[in-house]
């Protein structure tokens, strides 16, 4: 596990919106290691999207890093990279789709509707190889196949809309790792299908990272997702990570408030009558500087100390953390939801 | 795809004969002092056999199924006032090709111009050139056209130093006629291009592309442009039609002995059958641009098939 392929330290990252500005990712630290398939969860507006187009140079135009790296280790790189140091398009080339690339949330909105499937597919791989003619065509079709779709050389002349929906994911991933990159940052690639074929997808990443050795970087806010595809998970609230560990840690021994509200507010098969746990409140607001613990205010069980100073990381084992005041020795005992604790046995591979 | 072609061109035949009825009965309201230059002078007699030679005394159908039966023989009627006793066709013969010339000029110098420009608006969206090609359009757009089209004639003959007076014959004399016809769609092009492609700029694949690792420029002419040409196309026939009422007036202006300059003086002097003949091609050729903006339309985007019951998206 000490093999990290991504870096990232006190990354700060803000908006300019009308004369204002949003602290959207607040001295975030994190790594990732090579080989791994890190979750990241989190309530929209927590900051997973915006955190990740860091990673890949598509921060929107209103938005810049003010502080803090983002060191990719490559293969090929003896030097790590800082990718928040980037800042011509031109060299974001060099690290897209080669090094680093992503699939989007929305298959039937991600490709164009009006060149064929493969033609897009050979745009991606041109990139990388010099090939052609039939070269090329061989190569898009035994990209196709290794996607998962039948009847590749007559799907390579067809458009988009001439697949469904998980079909079209598949052409999506075959872009996203045409270039054999090392990290593949997945923003919510299921969220838009329905569950059977997310199962299939997500059977289609694990079987892809095994072949190609990638690092898989997924969003998502579906925590049954997580448990199935996650070796480690990071909880991201308010901006930053709250809590970070394997992925048994976090789903069986949650410490941090906020994962408890987050993994009570799952819905279970089977228990009937009862309401639906949700959140109470809203994030804070990130134009204002935040004060103490961002969950203070949300959190039935905060401490006085949560509204003055912000916690810092406590260790729970070497490979799980998170900033709490609970963790401190001297924080008094608070029970964790019982509701929680029946959490064994969902979702587990 | 063929089939789809036919049916098209049977409705425009069923459009065009509504407008030649239409047209019809709307020139037998005239009032019929206008037939006769001194219709005061004239004996009741003298009237009422004029108006047996031109056919106008019987009922308003059997003139219009007669009308129908030489169209479809090929006959457009012959001129009475305009040119005496000359058929139609050979008074306009020379002038089509004329009018063609010009107006189809006029199209390919709107498109060299508009597309570019609204290609290179959206490219540098929000800098020099963006804002100096909304100013052209925005001028274009506001100011009548007739405004600029004289001024366009008064500077644009004393910087060229040629005569006002047209000669087809003489390269130059077909710049500033041009020009000011193009003006108009030229705006209108690079205004729309500039939109759709600024649309398709904030769409995810354009997104996936980048992901991909396509160079701005790529992204921009391989994607964006393809794309938001497509619904461009819509506007093709529009700007057929802006090109025929341009005619209108840039002929006349420029004395082009073309069609356009005609139309207005015809129906001054209410020579019907010349009036009929010239309305039915212009509206042939509107007809002509919507039907080939569709099939450009099947042409350039996929989800698009016409005819067949699979329906598109």
């Amino acid at each position: 596990m000490e093999n990290k392929i991504l870096e990232v330290k006190d990354l700060n990252v803000k908006f300019s919106l009308r004369g204002k500005e949003l602290h959207a990712i607040r001295n975030l630290s994190m790594e990732v290691y090579r080989g791994e398939t890190l979750a990241i969860v989190g309530e929209s507006g927590s900051g997973k999207s915006v955190l990740n187009k860091n990673f890949i140079g598509l921060l929107d135009g209103n938005g810049f890093i003010s502080g803090g790296e983002i060191l990719y280790h490559g293969l090929d790189r003896t030097e790590p990279l800082d990718l928040a140091k980037l800042k011509t398009e031109k060299e974001w080339m060099e690290i897209r789709g080669k090094q680093i690339s992503m699939i989007l949330q929305d298959p039937m909105t991600s490709l164009n509707p009006l060149k064929t499937v493969g033609a897009q597919i050979a745009e991606a791989i041109k990139i990388h190889q010099k090939l052609s003619g039939n070269d090329l065509k061989q190569a898009v079709i035994r990209l196709l196949e290794e996607v998962g779709i039948d009847d590749a050389p007559r799907r390579y002349g067809q458009y988009p809309h001439e697949f469904s929906g998980g079909m079209r994911q598949r052409v999506v991933i075959a872009i996203a790792i045409a270039c054999q990159p090392q990290i593949l940052i997945c923003d919510e690639p299921t969220t838009a299908l329905d569950v059977t074929i997310q199962a299939q997808i997500l059977n289609l990443l694990k079987e892809l990272k095994q072949k190609f050795y990638l690092t898989i970087i997924f969003i998502t806010h579906d925590l049954g997702v997580v448990a199935n595809v996650a070796d480690r998970v990071a909880v991201m609230y308010a901006g930053d990570i709250v809590e970070v560990g394997l992925a048994e840690e976090v789903f069986y021994d949650p410490r941090h408030p906020y994962t408890w509200a987050l993994l009570s507010s799952l819905p279970q098969l089977g228990v009937k009558g009862d309401e639906l746990y949700s959140i109470k409140g809203t994030p804070p607001n990130l134009f204002e500087p935040v004060v103490g613990d961002a969950f203070a205010r949300r959190n039935p069980q905060a401490l006085e100390i949560d509204f003055v100073e912000e916690p810092p990381y406590f260790h729970i084992s070497p490979t799980h953390k998170a900033k709490t005041w609970l963790l401190d020795p001297r924080a008094p005992k608070v029970e964790r939801p019982r509701y929680i604790e029946n959490i064994r046995g969902v979702g587990r591979r | 795809m063929l089939m789809y072609i036919f049916k098209r061109l049977l409705r425009a035949v069923v459009t065009l004969a509504i407008i030649m009825s239409i047209v019809f009965v709307l020139l037998r309201q005239m009032p019929i002092e206008g037939y006769f230059p001194n219709y005061d002078k004239m004996s009741r007699l003298q009237i009422e056999s004029g108006l047996q030679q031109m056919g106008l005394d019987q009922p308003m159908p059997v003139q219009l199924w007669r009308m129908f039966k030489n169209l479809a023989k090929g006959d457009l009627g012959t001129s009475r006032v305009y040119r005496n006793n000359v058929p139609v066709m050979e008074i306009l013969k020379p002038k089509i090709p004329l009018s063609i010339k010009l107006g189809s000029l006029a199209i390919l110098v709107s498109l060299l111009l508009g597309i570019p420009m609204g290609t290179l608006m959206a490219r540098y969206r929000g800098q020099f050139f963006d804002h100096l090609g909304t100013g052209f359009v925005v001028f274009i757009q506001a100011v009548p056209a007739a405004v600029y089209y004289l001024f366009i004639q008064l500077y644009g003959t004393t910087a060229l130093g040629i005569p006002m007076l047209f000669d087809p014959n003489n390269w130059k004399m077909w710049v500033l006629p041009v020009l000011s016809m193009s003006l108009g769609n030229t705006a209108y092009y690079a205004m729309w291009l500039r939109r759709y492609m600024v649309d398709e700029s904030s769409r995810d694949y354009v997104q996936l592309a980048k992901i991909k690792g396509l160079s701005q420029n790529q992204i921009m002419f391989k994607h964006i442009f393809r794309n938001a040409f497509v619904p461009m196309i819509q506007y093709l026939p529009t700007s057929f039609l802006n090109t025929v009422i341009g005619s209108i007036y840039i002929e006349s202006l420029y004395s082009i002995p073309g069609m356009g300059g005609l139309l207005v003086d015809v129906i001054k002097r209410q020579d019907n059958t010349m009036v009929q003949a010239i309305v039915l091609l212009f509206a042939t050729v509107g007809i002509i641009g919507l039907i080939l903006g569709d099939l450009a339309m099947v042409a350039l985007d996929p989800r698009i098939s016409l005819g067949s019951r699979k329906g598109g998206r």
